[in-house]
């Protein structure tokens, strides 16, 4: 067998659940394999329904062209994204280094192999938009048989280039990092400042061509997309493929997608050996000497140990952390250029009145600020080291209670703060501001109990690699969607209700009911801390 | 201090990686458990210190039940097991604060007894780094330490000497007797037969799950070595 595919179908083994259904003996573990599958299927589904549901909007606006243009676009953001967060952990720095670079692989194809392990663990993700994208523009545009097979054919190609580039930029991020005194810190911030780029391109794209007085072209979605193709040619080769029946774009597509996984893993692969060790090395001063020690509390000492782990780790820091400092940066932005223009901005300046928008305050600081809740993969996190924890005599009803104040006090003056500042700049009354500060925080105890129910409920310890559950973790993923989505339709919901009652009472009603689906999450927790 | 009374385990299939196994572990010994890989050490072990559930038997510390007060047993007992993986992204003092903390050992106290310790095991310079940086001797060090923080009536060990340099080998027997010679009883598994020999007053050996042989060592090498009492009860 060829050493490549060896290699690879041993990574996927490796960390594969099937292979687990298969030989293990533990019926109980068997049983949470096949829930967490049932759990992935369901959100795999609620993706499938939510891009069908774009393409039908699409197309009862006759912008059915667009679609291929969309999925193009929604795969290849994807992929970066889930790629860049993943680059960390599995492409460098990962656990079984040692081990396989001591087998005769070259370092480029253990690189490769890592790659395309990634690639092929997203894939489902990818190929459940490009499914339903297809079904949504096979309805409407009826296209041949043929055009549906070149469509499933260039979906693997698609998030091939945005994957290469992420993982080159979280090479060359690592590569400058280990040049610094603190490499994980340096590159924690590089990873922090290439997301949040990443998060705000969509409004320099638009900066850019507003410069250029092609406005016009931005003011629908559709034109967005076709600029879109314009600034990433991928895009627009898949949209003419598909539309135009062009398979010179298609072809261009699948080549250069090849040509570039070479040529990046051939470049990666001359200096992978090196970065790696300089990842994996460790400064060691050896100077300490005693000095007075300091007693904490029980609680507060997982708090603090919780507080190491996470600073220990670029990619806990880069999940964990990103939805914070974005808040902080919304509510610093805000507080220097307004929040009538922040609206502009957000909503393409669709003539929006932002006193509308002012119940919505908590909710739009609590999309970010709750896009992750750490307690949702902390949990899992103990890995290894859960003999740790569990021989030591805390309570796990304590071990959580500290993993959910952690988050606590990661969230909570980030959510004051951001609440604050939007109030402020909004010219909020008094009252009104201090019922929104009230519930943010109930949000963020929401947040942390529901995550931490997720985690519990789905903890996974025998990972190899802390990304499989902090990026792929079914509790991960149970939190997230539901949450984000949930939190989307509670802005339209509030601003609607805003309308119509007053803005008081609708923010104690909301106070009221998050604060009842805060204990309910907390005593689920403490509940599944008794059962386990 | 220790008593563990018909504990049997199984992973899920017919074979029981422990079965029936009934020791008593008294305040003042040193109780060494051998058997060959995979004979059941680790699984006992783990299920006495509660890190691993177990349908069959009961196991008392102190008098307490693991099954029914399992936080009463962990105050008084300390584990070390056979591969240390503590918390990478915490420095050695960080680790051994977080451990005291836990054991609301005041600062003064743990204090003396971690300067005491690590002197012992000459670690105090490394205890400033970050315990991804240790070898796995240094984490074995550290973990050590970190059990002997809270003065532990009962001290379970998974093959303690593995990784541990001649001098610290030295060091943690020397405290195992100073422990012991204050009342407390000392647990641990090993396959180093002379070892075994030479430090514990009492062993039992287990195969396949079962207890074969157990009492002082003069009672089951009845003037044999433990080696060739070890290789005859492996044979039978």
């Amino acid at each position: 067998m060829n050493k490549t595919v060896l290699l690879l179908r041993t990574l996927l083994l490796s960390t594969s659940s099937v292979n687990l259904l298969k030989h293990s003996k533990d019926k109980k573990k068997k049983r949470r394999v096949i829930l967490a599958y049932v759990g992935l299927f369901c959100l795999y589904g609620m993706l499938v329904g939510y891009s069908f549901a774009i393409c039908l909007g699409y197309s009862v606006y006759g912008l059915t062209d667009s679609i291929p243009a969309l999925c193009a676009v929604t795969i290849s953001a994807l992929a970066m994204i889930f790629t860049f967060f993943k680059v960390n952990g599995y492409l460098l720095n990962f656990k079984e280094y040692d081990m396989i670079m001591s087998l005769p692989f070259q370092p480029s194809t253990v690189a490769g192999c890592k790659f395309l392990y990634m690639y092929i663990k997203s894939l489902p993700w990818y190929l459940s938009i490009s499914i339903s994208m297809l079904a949504g523009y096979g309805v409407f545009a009826k296209p041949p048989v043929g055009t549906c097979i070149i469509w499933l054919i260039l979906s693997l190609f698609i998030p091939v280039i945005p994957s290469l580039f992420a993982s080159l930029l979280g090479f060359i991020i690592a590569k400058l990092s280990v040049g610094f005194k603190h490499k994980k810190a340096m590159q924690t911030i590089l990873s922090l400042i290439f997301v949040l780029f990443c998060f705000s391109l969509r409004y320099i794209i638009e900066a850019f061509f507003r410069n250029g007085k092609i406005r016009e072209t931005l003011e629908s979605m559709s034109g967005s997309i076709k600029q879109a193709g314009k600034i990433y040619p991928p895009i627009q080769w898949f949209s003419e493929t598909i539309v135009d029946g062009k398979i010179s774009g298609g072809l261009l597509l699948a080549g250069v997608s090849i040509l570039l996984f070479s040529l990046v893993f051939f470049y990666v692969g001359r200096s992978y050996r090196k970065i790696n060790s300089a990842l994996q090395s460790h400064r060691a001063k050896s100077d300490y000497r005693m000095t007075r020690q300091k007693s904490r509390s029980v609680i507060h000492a997982i708090v603090f140990k919780e507080f190491k782990r996470m600073t220990g780790s670029v990619v806990y820091m880069t999940n964990g952390a990103i939805g914070v400092i974005m808040a902080v940066l919304l509510g610093v932005i805000t507080l220097i250029i307004g929040f009538n223009k922040v609206i502009a901005i957000v909503t393409n300046g669709a003539p929006v009145d932002g006193k509308m928008l002012q119940p919505a305050i908590p909710f739009v600081v609590y999309f970010l600020v709750g896009m992750m809740s750490t307690p949702a993969f902390t949990p899992s996190l103990e890995g290894k080291n859960y003999w740790i924890v569990r021989s030591l005599p805390i309570k796990k009803e304590t071990l959580y209670r500290g993993k959910m104040l952690f988050n606590l006090y990661l969230t909570v003056p980030v959510m004051i703060f951001s609440v604050l500042c939007l109030c402020i700049s909004a010219k909020v009354p008094r009252t009104e501001t201090i019922l929104d500060v009230i519930l943010g925080i109930m949000l963020c105890c929401f947040s942390t109990a529901w995550g931490c129910a997720c985690g519990v409920k789905h903890m996974r310890l025998d990972w190899e690699n802390e990304v499989e559950v902090i990026k792929q973790g079914a509790a991960v993923a149970l939190y997230m969607l539901p949450n984000m989505l949930v939190v989307m339709a509670l802005v339209v919901l509030v601003v609607f209700l805003g309308l119509r009652m007053d803005r008081r009472v609708l923010s104690l009603i909301f106070i009221g009911i998050t604060a009842l689906l805060s204990l309910l999450s907390y005593l689920r927790v403490m509940a599944l801390a008794k059962k386990e | 201090m220790l008593q563990i009374t018909d504990y049997s385990k199984s992973y899920g299939g017919d074979k029981k990686a422990a079965d029936h196994v009934t020791l008593s572990v008294n305040k003042g010994d040193i109780y060494g458990f051998i058997g060959h890989n995979g004979a059941g050490k680790s699984t006992t072990i783990r299920a006495v210190v509660g890190v691993l559930d177990f349908e069959e038997g009961e196991i008392f510390i102190d008098g307490h039940s693991v099954k029914d007060e399992p936080m009463a047993c962990k105050e008084v007992t300390a584990y070390i097991p056979d591969n240390p993986d503590l918390y990478e992204n915490l420095t050695g003092i960080q680790y051994l604060n977080f451990v005291a903390d836990v054991f609301k050992i005041s600062a003064a106290e743990r204090e003396e007894r971690i300067r005491k310790y690590a002197q012992a095991f000459e670690i105090t310079g490394a205890l400033g780094d970050l315990i991804s940086s240790y070898s796995h001797g240094m984490k074995q060090k550290v973990a050590i330490i970190s059990a002997l923080i809270h003065e532990p009536k009962l001290m379970v060990l998974d093959e303690p000497f593995v990784g541990l340099d001649p001098k610290a080998t030295f060091q943690l027997k020397e405290i195992m007797h100073e422990m012991c010679e204050k009342g407390s009883a000392i647990f641990f598994s090993t396959h180093v037969l002379d070892v075994a020999e030479k430090l514990c007053n009492k062993v039992a050996i287990i195969r396949q799950g079962r207890i074969v042989a157990s009492g002082t060592i003069e009672e089951i090498t009845e003037g044999h070595s433990l080696e060739e009492t070890f290789l005859e009860a492996e044979n039978e």
